[in-house]
């Protein structure tokens, strides 16, 4: 039983670790193409 | 928007190649994550954050727009030998020549303007002021690289109207291959490429 948990601990650990470096990896990129990308649409224009 | 439709597609392009093969989706190994941060910071402040942006003269928003950008191509050059990192520099270089040439805004012709403004709205802005959040209103015979500017629109009939430059294209192109198509550290160890 003991061990069972262990290992539902590590599983955990180790899906919200996977799951928190590709967000933090998709939220770079966002940040990468908004920060050197240069569109222009309406709703911008004028501020 | 469209640059982040890109993200998103290629998000969901490699969801799905992971899940046809079987296999679980990897994102990219990005290296030195947090210079995005600290690059991306500045242009946030002066361009994106509304209750800042404004506030800042020409150039210091001229300063801290090309630095971060500069920073930021730093960053995708550290990261060059993920799949579809190449491409995005390309882009990243296409735009910021055309800007650092451009009094370090990006150059739209009045024409390109007006369909993403009413024509009396256009009328207001003088030209080679900015437009936007990174653009600047200039006639093509005053822009310098015009071919690089935002000159690309989509059909009349499309019910969002953007204005997009050649490198812009690029970049939406290599963010979507980044995620659509990423290869962890061991493939690219098997193919004799070192991270």
């Amino acid at each position: 039983m003991k061990n069972k948990f262990a290992l539902l601990a590590v599983s955990a650990q180790k899906i919200n670790r996977q799951h928190l470096q590709m967000i933090l990896v998709i939220v770079s990129l966002a940040m990468l193409v908004l920060g050197t990308g240069a569109p222009t649409d309406g709703g911008g224009v004028g501020q | 928007m469209i640059l982040l439709l890109a993200l998103a597609a290629g998000l969901l392009a490699g969801l799905a190649w992971a899940r046809w093969r079987g296999q679980t989706y990897q994102a990219p190994e990005l290296q030195y994550l947090w210079l995005v941060f600290v690059a991306f910071l500045p242009q946030f402040v002066v361009i994106y954050l509304p209750i800042t942006r404004g506030t800042f003269p020409e150039w210091l928003v001229v300063g801290c727009l090309l630095a971060s950008q500069i920073l930021l191509l730093g960053f995708a050059w550290l990261n060059r030998r993920i799949p579809g990192m190449s491409i995005l520099i390309c882009g990243v270089v296409l735009n910021l020549a055309v800007m650092a040439a451009n009094s370090g805004f990006m150059p739209i012709s009045p024409q390109t303007a007006s369909r993403l403004v009413s024509e009396e709205r256009l009328l207001d802005i003088q030209t080679g002021s900015r437009i936007g959040a990174k653009d600047i209103l200039l006639h093509p015979e005053q822009t310098r690289l015009e071919w690089l500017a935002d000159r690309f629109l989509p059909p009349v009939w499309s019910p969002y109207q953007v204005a997009f430059s050649l490198g812009d294209v690029l970049i939406a192109f290599g963010a979507f291959w980044l995620l659509a198509k990423p290869e962890s550290s061991i493939q690219l160890k098997k193919r004799g490429i070192p991270l």
